[in-house]
């Protein structure tokens, strides 16, 4: 006789396989950025920290370098994000229309997304040389002057944003190509009938409903643009003077200088600005589609 | 005339693409296989002498044979890290996907965060160290595991949807323990995206640069980011032997690409077109 | 082969009753079909048999053990699905044998139980194939391997037969009738379809809104249905169920008569009534009356019926067939 247990339903997953990776994940990512809330109000030098209320916040908001980083970021961030989101959409209809060769543009395409970011951007720093690289000697070539891209304060994060660019907008193209297989060719087909030109097809059909993909790559590339650091420390390291200097590299430079609580505030100001700036585009995103 | 049409506009952008996004990689390959007097001279000309094999042989040797000992502790690196990943990410991604449990909004929640959030790197250093772990493979290891989770565990998890219910059910008439049907049933039908899962955090992770800036500094743990990273100060005057390391780290994500092509696109896009 | 008890199952989710308190005999050997329509409860039922449903109370028993909180594999039942879950990455030999890799039998036992499974399913050219690779009627049949070669008591099937088409479905049924008579196992299976219900069944429970309506043989439930709703159930067209005035006149709450037991006559009988549309199915045909005092009336006759629509016909019910229900 099999002597009745009452037991919970057994699903076939036990709790604890959350376990293992709630370990790892709450140790070393909810965990430190937890307690950087606390450290960004401290002077800290990893062993002792000695509280200085928002300090460290003021002089953010003061120094001018700091501020720069801060303006910088926005900049870079909105500028990659919008350039990928456009040259990626075009890219994308080029590349699912009817042309020839259209595989190999592709992967053509894609593949800088695949390459490190330090090989690049010393690549671009070295194409990039005022006199020497090949860039503005091809533009002497055609009789203009090309500037002093990374040399130039004015320029220079402008410049890494092109590179940025370059390396990043395979990925928008492809995320865009996938939203745009996902339209039907019978909404195209009823517009032909219709009259619409492609132009009209474009703006009526195409960017409405490729509107998941937009907002995916605008979302993913905003907040790299945000976080991003290899390239431009790899470019120009900041400089020339602080002129390309974002959060990310002015975190580091704090590390490097032993101001702990100080990169740490920088990092509490990343963080503040990504959820600022994601939480009501998300917000926006989805009303509007529930209005649509 | 509609019907050259493709060929003319194809033409063109091959044109272009070929400019924009070949010739950078044309300027690696030139660059890494001239002598040091030609490649300072930063021009795209052809170079006048081969130097492809004595160039490699340097950029290895350089430094006590630094590159190899990169090459050796990237690939551990990588290797350990996507194994972990694989394996936690999918567990949570079978458990949010099967069971109803109120644990599953805080792993949402938890899991977007780390999709967004940057990482608090001096916290973190300060608590390697107190852990022991600063400056080493296996902290490294952990930080990759736990920085990569967030995309690994949706993307499993919006597959793992895909695979009826019926299975599970059908194994636990069969006798099958829970970690069994893990193991037996679920896992070997996630192959797919595993394969997938595996080639993107791979690339990735041989590719970051930041995190072993942060947490691996030093020369006994270099990774082939940091080498190259560090080339660039040490040598700035011999642009051949810099692109030789760039042309070496280019490599081995060309030769996954070739081979992979179609599940680093199914990566890429999966779950970013949420239709 | 064993018995199966259930006795007061019942089965809440939260304050909705989805059973509600049954009671149930099975004898060793027989074949019980629970029947019903969407929602009745008939699959949560054999769920709750095998033990993938917890019953909220009630205690269920299997040859005389208690099961009730006891894990499916332990209770000595097997289970075909509806989707047949086989496993798609493993071989027909492997997706049978599973449960015996995971007692960690030996081989060579695996390997002779597979085979034999196999023998008696006319399976083993297949057994090194995927599922992918097999038909609907194939699939099935590994998926009723799977379950012979856990020696079960009670053979559990969840409407199995829904995803074939319709020929394949005839043979199916003439397949697992076959398979119960060899093996003489007890068998509990759910189908909303009455053909299957009918054909294949020692005894049929008719399951609705979560309780029994009734239990029977098919021939009995067809004779003496005991509600309105067992009689609108069994039997196809279904029966001529009239409440109302007619009822009451008849002495009962609802009035029916099956439509093969009318007869149907051009000049007299006991109801008037107009053709309104006739179904021509070769062997038999079904009129649709228009009659004044009761609405509509099926009626089956011969193929060769002679009258056509509109024509006006008298129906009289057989001496005997007419059922009066109490509710």
């Amino acid at each position: 006789m099999v002597q009745p247990r009452p037991r919970s339903q057994k699903s076939p997953c036990p709790l604890w396989f959350f376990l293992p990776a709630a370990v790892i994940y709450g140790v070393f990512f909810l965990a430190p950025t937890a307690t950087s809330f606390w450290y960004s109000l401290t002077r800290w030098d990893l062993t002792t920290a000695e509280f200085i209320g928002l300090e460290n916040f003021r002089q953010f908001f003061s120094e001018p370098f700091l501020v720069q980083s801060l303006v910088n970021t926005l900049i870079y961030a909105v500028m990659t994000s919008g350039l990928k989101t456009v040259c990626g959409l075009l890219l994308a209809v080029l590349l699912t229309g009817n042309i020839f060769a259209r595989g190999f543009l592709r992967t053509v395409v894609f593949f800088p997304v695949l390459v490190s970011t330090i090989g690049i951007g010393i690549t671009f720093t070295v194409m990039m040389h005022p006199t020497k690289g090949i860039i503005n000697v091809a533009l002497g070539a055609l009789g203009i002057a090309g500037p002093g891209w990374l040399t130039n304060p004015s320029l220079a994060l402008f410049s890494v944003a092109l590179v940025d660019l370059w390396k990043g907008v395979g990925l928008a193209t492809l995320i865009f190509i996938a939203g745009l297989a996902a339209i039907s060719t019978d909404y195209y087909e009823a517009a032909r009938i219709d009259g619409a030109t492609r132009f009209q097809q474009f703006r009526r059909i195409t960017l409405p409903l490729v509107r998941p993909a937009t907002i995916t790559v605008v979302t993913l590339s905003l907040i790299g643009g945000l976080r991003s650091f290899d390239l431009i420390w790899a470019m120009t390291r900041g400089g020339p003077g602080f002129s390309s200097d974002v959060v990310a590299s002015v975190i580091y430079k704090q590390y490097q200088a032993g101001f702990y609580g100080l990169s740490t505030a920088g990092n509490v100001i990343l963080f503040a600005l990504i959820v600022a700036i994601i939480l009501p585009l998300s917000l926006w995103f989805n009303r509007r589609e529930v209005a649509q | 005339m509609r019907h050259i049409r493709p060929y003319v506009t194809g033409g063109i952008a091959l044109l272009f693409a070929a400019v924009v996004f070949i010739l950078p990689f044309m300027f690696i390959l030139i660059q890494a296989v001239k002598s040091k007097s030609e490649a300072s001279r930063l021009s795209f000309s052809l170079p006048q002498e081969w130097l492809f094999w004595q160039n490699l042989i340097a950029v290895f040797k350089a430094r006590d044979y630094q590159l190899l000992l990169a090459y050796f502790n990237s690939t551990l690196i990588t290797v350990a890290s996507v194994s972990i990943l694989v394996i936690l990410s999918a567990m949570v991604g079978y458990i949010m996907q099967r069971r109803r449990t109120p644990w599953n909004a805080v792993a949402q929640i938890a899991l977007f965060m780390g999709l967004m959030m940057p990482p608090a790197v001096v916290p973190t250093i300060g608590l390697l160290q107190d852990l022991g772990l600063f400056k080493t493979i296996h902290g490294m290891v952990l930080i990759q595991v736990a920085y990569n989770l967030s995309f690994s565990t949706l993307l499993y998890r919006s597959f793992i949807s895909t695979i009826p219910r019926d299975l599970d059910e059908a194994a636990l008439i069969d006798g099958a323990k829970p970690w069994q049907i893990f193991f037996r049933v679920i896992l070997p039908l996630l192959k797919p995206v595993t394969v997938t899962n595996i080639v993107v955090q791979s690339i990735a992770i041989f590719n970051d640069f930041t995190n072993p800036l942060y947490y691996l500094p030093g020369k006994e743990n270099v990774t082939v980011q940091l080498t190259l990273y560090n080339f660039q100060s040490m040598y700035t005057s011999q642009y051949n032997l810099l692109f030789m390391n760039i042309l070496l780290v280019t490599i081995p994500p060309l030769i996954v690409f070739i081979f992979f092509n179609r599940q680093i696109v199914a990566g890429m896009t999966a779950g970013a077109v949420k239709g | 082969m064993t018995d199966l008890a259930l006795k007061q199952i019942r089965k809440a989710f939260g304050a909705l009753e989805v059973i509600k308190g049954i009671d149930l005999d099975v004898r060793s050997g027989e074949f019980v079909v629970f029947v019903g329509p969407s929602g009745c409860g008939k699959s949560t039922l054999l769920r709750m048999i095998a033990g993938l449903e917890e019953a909220t109370s009630g205690t269920i028993e299997i040859g005389g053990d208690d099961v009730t909180y006891a894990e499916p594999s332990k209770r000595g039942i097997a289970m075909v699905f509806q989707s047949y879950a086989l496993y798609p990455h493993m071989t027909v030999a492997e997706n049978i044998g599973f449960g015996l890799s995971l007692a960690r039998r030996p081989k060579a036992e695996i390997a002779a139980k597979v085979q034999a499974a196999a023998e008696t399913l006319q399976l083993t050219h297949l057994l090194d194939r995927k599922p992918k690779a097999l038909s609907g009627g194939q699939r099935q049949r590994v998926a009723i391997g799977r379950a012979i070669v856990r020696d079960p008591k009670v053979f559990l099937f969840d409407e199995p037969l829904s995803n074939l088409d319709a020929s394949l479905r005839a043979q199916m049924r003439l397949e697992i009738a076959e398979l119960h008579a060899r093996l003489k196992a007890t068998m509990i299976y759910v189908t909303h379809d009455q053909t299957e219900a009918m054909t294949m069944a020692d005894k049929i429970v008719v399951l609705n809104g979560g309780g029994i309506e009734q239990v029977g043989s098919p021939m009995e439930l067809y004779r003496n249905p005991a509600t309105p709703f067992v009689a609108g159930f069994i039997g196809s067209p279904k029966m001529n169920l009239y409440g109302g005035a007619v009822a009451e006149r008849m002495g009962c709450a609802t009035y029916g008569i099956r439509p093969e037991h009318i007869r149907l006559s051009g000049e007299a009988g006991t109801w008037q009534g107009r053709l309104r549309h006739i179904e021509r199915l070769g062997a038999d045909a079904i009129l649709y009356l228009d009659v004044p005092e009761l609405g509509e009336m099926i009626v089956r006759a011969e193929g060769e019926t002679p009258f056509a629509p509109g024509a006006t016909l008298w129906a009289s019910p057989i001496d005997g067939a007419e059922h009066k229900f109490s509710a």
